[in-house]
């Protein structure tokens, strides 16, 4: 077999983080390489290390054995090498051909050969099977078809490495199937492709080898004969069970959070609910585990009155809700600490002692006469009593959140949210971003509203975090709830194959 | 009350004056006369005598309302950049009450104020409300219904209550025009509601829980919707209320100063207010500051053109100056490179 690619040795640095360590990645004429692991894994840093967009720190890049220094994009796309973005790179208001021939360089002049360019690209269709309407429009066009306008946009640069980043993420199972006959095509007639994916059965069936990325580094490759399932799980997440510090409850009690077949988008197999069902009982977390964008993000909001449910019943503190509304589910004694601190959680130009009292300013403590009176001294003295307890550290409660450490800022938020004795904690990646000592200070918080008789609803795309502070793990994959799991004694693998997508195994 | 609060809030806009009066003055010097007696003129003109200062006083009342009026959409989050409109419309309002509907006196002229507010409020709701629920967008919105309301004026002014073969509009009679603040000046009351409603709307924003939340809104619309603000009523309160403000500025210039509508009425009142919130940081407080800041130069470039012979179009020129500095200086501040900068000094200072 003949190498097309060979990556050697490839670190990348930022800072003092290595998001890849010694990596060695091949490709062969006519194979289907795929790039296993976890969001964080390193996948998207070595393909932008290949396409150019990252220098590596260290390491080598051979193209048909030739060592390479591929500086821009665009000269990886001279190269040879195409990528199919997850999120496609389609200018939505102009046509199929006019997105393939943008920015193509080897017409010289001024003028574009319109009858020559589009007799190539049907040529290029015809021959891999790639179905379009060359004069559609992007926006009119389906999903399925706009991935193969990005593949056609590749191919007619002559690329003779296609990488596809989790290219079945937003496709239908019909379109799913037509990609892989596509890919078939590909590799007959000698073009190779980077497969990016952490859904098994697709993994499993497309891939000649596959090389399983975790924690930045490679953990072997294997081709396909050789392997399963299981074994691909296993070695993606790569976890030993670590005994909890924390204490596993079993709370039997009132239940705060129950919800029935809920739907949400459920077309959708990303960013949807399918038929979602459970409960929380008070005095217990229950971790959401599974990788990002398989619905969390959506139950996170449905379950703080953000968004509304297509159907299905959400009952809070054992009374179906009818408004979906932020202050309703407030009102209702819910706290959230939303996935995105900046954009949802702190008004980043507001003090830390104005995003503390954030949503009580109408309360008594706060204001008189109706709230046309606020009383700042109290403001004032409440938010520097919070900064002692929560330990936020800022140089006065004046300074701006925007100007704090993320740490900080979610110690604000925390300051926020969970005073005044929630029945039901919303936490989603509450962690993400922050360092040891913030992390520990986060979780320690959310155990002891358990400890006070709270529900904790924890999201979490960290399975570390969800195996240490959960007492019930649900796993979440496409937006339907693969199984429930008990907390005080995990079975990882069986957790570790839901998060891939395969259902069977529960018990 | 502190007016700004950080100190760059007040530096950038004395330095971007600063700097505008500098290029000002070698523009007057190349144009060969002496830009020490052309700022000469100039102060004399604004503070010379007391009809001047009271003509300065005229000039401000206009700019205080239309600059509170971008101020206050400002401040939650949504450019309305039809305060000229929503004036003109408080005007024509105002004629339609005291020269249409026949009846003179003080409560004439209370009527025609609050209609005034009411139809700015109404024209100020029209962007916000298609804004919130269709969501177009309200710069486009709020321009365009500036031509509407010029074009509707125009009509009234040529048609419906013209005053003989002039294209303008019967004057407002004595009895229900604005008192004057005092004899022999022409400032009225109308200066006096005009600082009202600025403090009125300063104490909003930062003394109760509305303003707050409103405030919240404009800095963050997803972040407040979490914390279960009502955003689209914000934007749409915040549509109604600056509108209200322009309307009732219409409505005191046609009843206190120009007393009828004619061709040219609140020709780049709107702008000016936009620019003025914008140099005051949106601090209502500031906002009068610099509206007068804006008249100072408005009346004393008049007597500059006539004593030194600079025309009045190079005031224009150091006003539009002052705006491109003080916009582009608060651009600056917040480079991150200069953020860093300023770090390691502070930091450079503690460890002294």
């Amino acid at each position: 077999m003949e190498e097309i690619l060979r990556m050697e040795h490839i670190t990348k640095r930022f800072g003092d983080v290595y998001a890849n360590r010694n990596i060695n990645f091949d490709v062969q004429r006519g194979e289907v390489h795929t790039l296993l692991g976890e969001n964080g894994a390193g996948k998207s840093t070595l393909m932008n290390v290949l396409i150019g967009l990252y220098q590596p720190t260290e390491g080598n890049i051979y193209l048909h054995g030739k060592p390479v220094k591929i500086e821009s994009p665009a000269q990886a796309v001279k190269l040879g090498i195409g990528m199919v973005h997850q999120h496609f790179m389609l200018v939505e208001a102009m046509t199929v051909f006019q997105n393939i021939i943008l920015g193509d360089k080897r017409e010289k002049g001024v003028f574009i050969n319109t009858d020559k360019a589009r007799k190539d690209i049907l040529a290029i269709s015809e021959k891999y099977g790639l179905d379009i309407q060359l004069d559609a429009l992007i926006t009119d066009i389906s999903v399925g078809e706009q991935q193969r306008v990005e593949i056609l946009k590749a191919l007619y640069r002559d690329a003779e490495l296609l990488i596809l980043d989790e290219p079945t993420a937003a496709l239908t199972d019909i379109e799913v199937e037509g990609l892989f006959e596509v890919i078939d095509r590909l590799k007959s007639e000698g073009k190779s492709i980077i497969f990016i994916s952490h859904k098994m059965r697709e993994v499993l069936h497309v891939s000649d080898r596959i090389t399983i990325l975790r924690a930045g580094e490679t953990v072997c490759t294997l081709p396909i004969q050789e392997t399963n399932g299981p074994e691909l799980a296993n070695l993606m997440i790569g976890r030993e069970l670590v005994p909890s510090q924390y204490e596993k409850v079993e709370a039997g009690g009132e239940k705060v959070l129950v919800l029935q077949h809920v739907d949400y988008n459920k077309t959708r197999k990303h960013n949807g609910l399918n038929d979602v069902s459970l409960t929380i009982a008070k005095g217990e977390i229950l971790g959401i585990a599974g990788v990002d964008g398989n619905g969390q993000s959506q139950l996170a909001e449905l379950v703080t009155g953000v968004v509304t449910p297509d159907s299905g019943d959400v009952d809070l503190k054992g009374s179906k809700v009818f408004s979906f509304d932020p202050l309703a589910f407030i009102k209702q004694s819910v706290a959230h600490i939303p996935e995105d601190r900046n954009l949802q959680g702190l008004v980043g130009n507001m003090s830390v002692c104005d995003n503390i009292v954030l949503k009580r300013t109408n309360s008594k403590e706060f204001s008189s006469a109706g709230g046309w009176r606020l009383n700042k001294r109290a403001m004032k003295s409440y938010a520097d009593a919070m900064k002692e307890k929560y330990d936020i550290r800022c140089a006065s409660i004046e300074q701006e959140t925007r100007n704090l450490s993320g740490g900080n800022q979610q110690k604000v938020i925390l300051a926020r949210e969970l005073e005044g004795d929630p029945d039901l904690i919303v936490a989603v990646h509450p962690t993400r971003g922050l360092d040891i000592g913030a992390t520990r200070f986060v979780h320690d918080s959310l155990i002891e509203s358990r400890e006070k008789g709270c529900g904790v609803l924890l999201i979490s795309a960290d399975f570390d975090e969800v195996l240490e502070m959960s007492d019930r793990i649900l796993v979440m994959f496409e937006g339907e709830i693969m199984g429930e799991y008990s907390g005080k004694t995990p079975p990882i693998e069986q957790i570790s194959l839901a998060m891939a997508g395969n259902k069977g195994v529960e018990e | 009350m502190k007016l700004g609060g950080k100190s760059e809030n007040v530096i950038i806009p004395v330095i971007a004056v600063l700097l505008a009066f500098l290029i000002g003055g070698v523009i007057i010097a190349a144009l060969g006369s002496s830009p020490v007696d052309a700022v000469g003129y100039l102060v004399q003109g604004a503070f010379g005598s007391k009809t001047n200062v009271g003509a300065t006083l005229v000039k401000v009342t206009p700019l205080i309302f239309t600059g509170l009026c971008a101020c206050f959409a400002y401040r939650c989050g949504v450019f309305n950049l039809g305060g000229e409109g929503q004036f003109i419309v408080g005007a024509v309002t105002a004629v339609w009450v005291t020269v249409g509907w026949g009846f003179e006196g003080p409560l004439a002229c209370v009527i025609a104020l609050l209609l005034g507010a009411v139809a700015g409020g109404i024209w100020g709701a029209i962007p916000g409300l298609l804004k919130v629920f269709r969501g177009l967008n309200e710069m486009i919105v709020s321009i365009m219904l500036n031509y509407v309301a010029t074009l509707f004026m125009g009509w009234v002014y040529t048609e419906l209550l013209r005053d003989g073969s002039v294209p303008q509009t019967f004057p407002v009679p004595d009895a229900s025009r604005l008192g004057r603040l005092m004899p022999g000046m022409r400032a009225t009351w109308g200066l006096v509601i005009a600082v009202l409603i600025a403090v009125a709307i300063y104490y909003f924003l930062f003394n109760t829980s509305k303003g707050f939340q409103l405030r919240a809104v404009g800095l963050n619309a997803t972040a407040s919707r979490y914390q279960g603000f009502n955003v689209r009523r914000y934007v749409l309160l915040s549509f109604i209320v600056s509108g209200a403000i322009a309307g009732l500025g219409g409505a005191i210039e046609l009843l206190g100063t120009q007393f009828r509508l004619m061709s040219g009425f609140a020709l780049g009142f709107g702008f000016d207010g936009v620019a003025i919130a914008l140099i005051a940081q949106l601090n209502p407080l500031a906002t009068v500051l610099v509206a007068y800041f804006f008249a100072v130069l408005r009346t004393g470039a008049t007597t500059m053109q006539v004593g030194s012979g600079v025309p009045t179009s190079v005031i224009d020129i150091i006003q539009a100056l002052v705006i491109i500095f003080a916009v582009a200086g608060m651009a600056f501040v917040k480079l991150p490179g200069f953020k860093q900068l300023m770090l390691n000094r502070q930091r450079g200072k503690k460890e002294e």
